[in-house]
């Protein structure tokens, strides 16, 4: 009888906790959802004037300005982007395009306006770096939340802001990587502070929301950035001029637009 | 003719650009100043001058834009020092782009034009490509040479209409002879023979026109091409009777090019096929030995990042000439050199990116195993700081024979250095 009481208690006590574990993952992935979609989906389309500032490990500065489309095929699903480079006088007039795929092979091309040039760009690597910067492909597009198992590991506070702390581990093996710790706003459910750890668990990359601004009722990062801490260098993204649902068309994410600007939008 | 022409257009530009500053303070102005030099690495080079480019260049570009369409103009002023020491100027771009209702762009004036697939191999791509630049350390934006054209883009929800119509035949600019040298049909000459062609004369069906029609395929863009004018280069031979012996004249031969193409992403990288007949009018069934025969040109390409900052691509092409036995009889009688009936070309370019992406190494070979000959194209280009570039290179040649299309430059090799400050 004693037997069975125990075993019916440990039954009970396992199902409970798988439950109560259960739960926790479903918020923990229902956190980091809501994340990514406050992050990389605000509102249905956006535009803003971007300075990014890259600083090399001798402190060496170099300066982009360019100007970015966004638009949302469906949130969390599907994106366009587009991009116009000002500065420096090497690229300027540059165009850039971006298809997102979440669950497939995003599609990028560029337009070289001084040969007349259009080039789709084969994007197999997620990870290279861009336009030269401390963040990559990703960093810039979105790593699906589906892509890493998420813990939660706790709270805590970031500027008196409350977040939580997340650890996400990639499913797939990933060069370089091996966990990243979130600090996510409670209220806006941005990440605020993100640590990347390499294999050998030592901190290499460390991303800060450096602005958080409300614009247009969206609560937006306005300055971003990414250090390369085993490396050295920063890059320093800072967004103005945000508007949101512009009316953004979806022909404006073509190659006729690629060619021509839309300079309603850019100028 | 010519000069005027260029001459109008930029009185005409210049005129807008003063008008437009004063109205409103909203032309953007740009460019770049640089300094290029390079020599030959082949002594025996028969050219007017050892140094293969000596140039220091400032590039203007001035933009435009309102509510009714916009103006770009990119003015360029050389100083070359090459040579004799000349100063010359030419307007790269120069044109007025607008739309016309919701579906039509219109864009008139001076202008570069692309179009195709291959990577520095053209199939349809017929416009007006400048080698002397290509082969001197220029950079890429030079190998095309610009056009004045109108052009009209049509786009529907099926696809679009490209029309290009250039009035005035733009022939690509080939080695002359002064800093580069060129095979005459005899041999590889210099200073002591400065090439020199005729081009048709200026007649409205004389005129370059040329057709796309693109459509976008699920994730692959696919195009039709057609283009009637002449061969880009002077590939036959006229006589002149005018004066008491009769002299032979390099001419541009009629061209009908007929042709498709379709390009998209494959296997992690991206893929694409073009082909095209080229249809010799002066020569439609071979039997001209002064012009060329028609053909049939295939190509086929890849390119994938094969590791971090690194990509590759390799390219295949086949030329098939038609008529190729009346050819070979003309060509043997004539104690000329006899090209195969199947050219084959493989090419391959190679980009390495470094230290943050600012150092970029590059290597772009053409090599074809029938003509037995290539050309080799290497450079490292640093971005010491937004403004300042600075790159190094060399060109090299090689072929068995002085006849083909690389081996006939096979004394140009040359090394360059180059020093850009863009503002």
């Amino acid at each position: 009888m004693k037997r069975i009481t125990m075993l019916l208690t440990l039954t009970i006590l396992t199902f409970g906790l798988t439950i109560v574990t259960k739960t926790a993952a479903q918020n923990v992935n229902e956190i980091m959802k809501k994340s990514h979609l406050a992050y990389y989906y605000a509102a249905d389309d956006g535009v803003g004037d971007v300075t990014m500032t890259i600083t090399d490990k001798r402190g060496k500065e170099r300066v982009k300005e360019f100007i970015m489309l966004r638009i949302d095929e469906e949130d969390g699903g599907r994106q366009r982007y587009y991009t116009y480079f000002k500065k420096p006088s090497d690229i300027s007039r540059l165009t850039f395009m971006v298809h997102k795929v979440p669950d497939g092979n995003d599609q990028r091309w560029i337009y070289v306006p001084s040969v007349d040039l259009i080039k789709p760009i084969s994007a197999d690597d997620k990870n290279s770096s861009f336009v030269g910067s401390h963040f990559s492909y990703e960093d810039v597009s979105g790593r699906h939340w589906t892509e890493d198992t998420h813990t939660l590991i706790g709270d805590s506070t970031i500027n008196g802001t409350d977040v939580w702390v997340i650890e996400s581990i990639p499913k797939k093996e990933q060069k370089g990587l091996a966990r990243k710790l979130s600090y996510i706003a409670h209220d806006s459910y941005l990440p605020l502070l993100e640590n990347y750890y390499n294999k050998k668990d030592k901190l290499v990359r460390v991303f800060r929301a450096d602005r958080v601004e409300e614009i247009d009722g969206v609560v937006t990062m306005t300055t971003r950035s990414m250090e390369n801490v085993k490396k050295g260098g920063k890059t320093v993204i800072e967004f103005s001029n945000i508007k949101y649902n512009t009316g953004l068309d979806k022909s404006i994410f073509t190659e006729r637009y690629l060619k021509n600007p839309p300079r309603k939008y850019i100028k | 003719m010519m000069t005027q022409i260029r001459l109008l257009i930029t009185g005409l530009l210049l005129v807008m650009v003063a008008l437009t500053v004063p109205l409103k303070a909203e032309v953007l102005i740009d460019g770049f100043l640089q300094n290029l030099q390079g020599a030959r690495l082949d002594e025996t080079n028969p050219t007017a001058t050892e140094l293969t480019a000596s140039e220091t260049r400032l590039q203007l570009r001035a933009e435009h834009f309102g509510d009714a369409g916009e103006f770009f103009a990119r003015l360029d002023f050389v100083y070359d020092g090459a040579d004799t020491g000349t100063y010359n100027w030419e307007l790269r771009e120069g044109y007025f782009k607008f739309q016309l209702g919701s579906n039509l762009d219109l864009k008139f004036g001076r202008q570069i034009l692309t179009w195709g697939t291959g990577d520095l191999v053209f199939i349809n791509d017929v416009f007006a490509k400048d080698y002397q630049s290509f082969f001197t350390g220029r950079d890429d934006q030079y190998l095309k040479a610009p056009q004045n054209a109108l052009r009209a883009d049509y786009y529907t929800g099926l696809g679009s209409l490209s029309l290009v119509w250039t009035p005035q035949f733009e022939p690509n600019r080939l080695p002359t002879g002064r800093k580069l040298s060129y095979f005459n049909g005899e041999e590889i000459v210099g200073e002591s023979q400065l090439f020199s062609s005729t081009v048709p004369a200026s007649r409205f069906d004389n005129g370059e026109f040329a057709f796309r029609l693109n459509r976008t395929i699920g994730s692959f863009s696919s195009a039709l091409y057609f283009y009637r004018g002449f061969y880009k280069n002077p590939m036959g031979v006229e006589m002149d009777m005018s004066g008491s012996t009769p002299i032979p004249l390099l001419v541009y031969p009629k061209l009908n090019l007929y042709g498709a193409s379709i390009r998209g992403p494959m296997l992690g990288g991206i893929i694409w096929l073009e082909s095209g007949f080229y249809d010799s009018r002066d020569d439609v069934d071979g039997t001209n030995a002064q012009m060329p025969n028609s053909q049939l040109a295939g190509l086929l390409g890849f390119e994938r990042q094969v590791a971090t900052n690194l990509t590759a691509n390799a390219q295949w092409q086949v030329e098939y000439m038609l008529d190729h036995d009346l050819y070979r009889m003309q060509n043997e009688t004539a104690g000329m050199f006899v090209r195969d009936e199947i050219r084959h070309l493989v090419t391959s370019r190679i980009t390495k990116m470094l230290a943050d992406e600012l150092l970029t190494l590059s290597g772009f070979v053409f090599f074809s195993p029938t003509d037995e000959d290539m050309y080799v194209r290497l450079s490292a280009s640093y971005k010491y700081s937004d403004e300042i570039t600075l790159a190094a290179g060399a060109n090299i040649f090689d072929g068995k024979y002085e006849a083909t299309d690389f081996g006939r430059f096979q004394k140009n090799d040359n090394a360059y250095l180059k020093v850009t400050y863009g503002f």
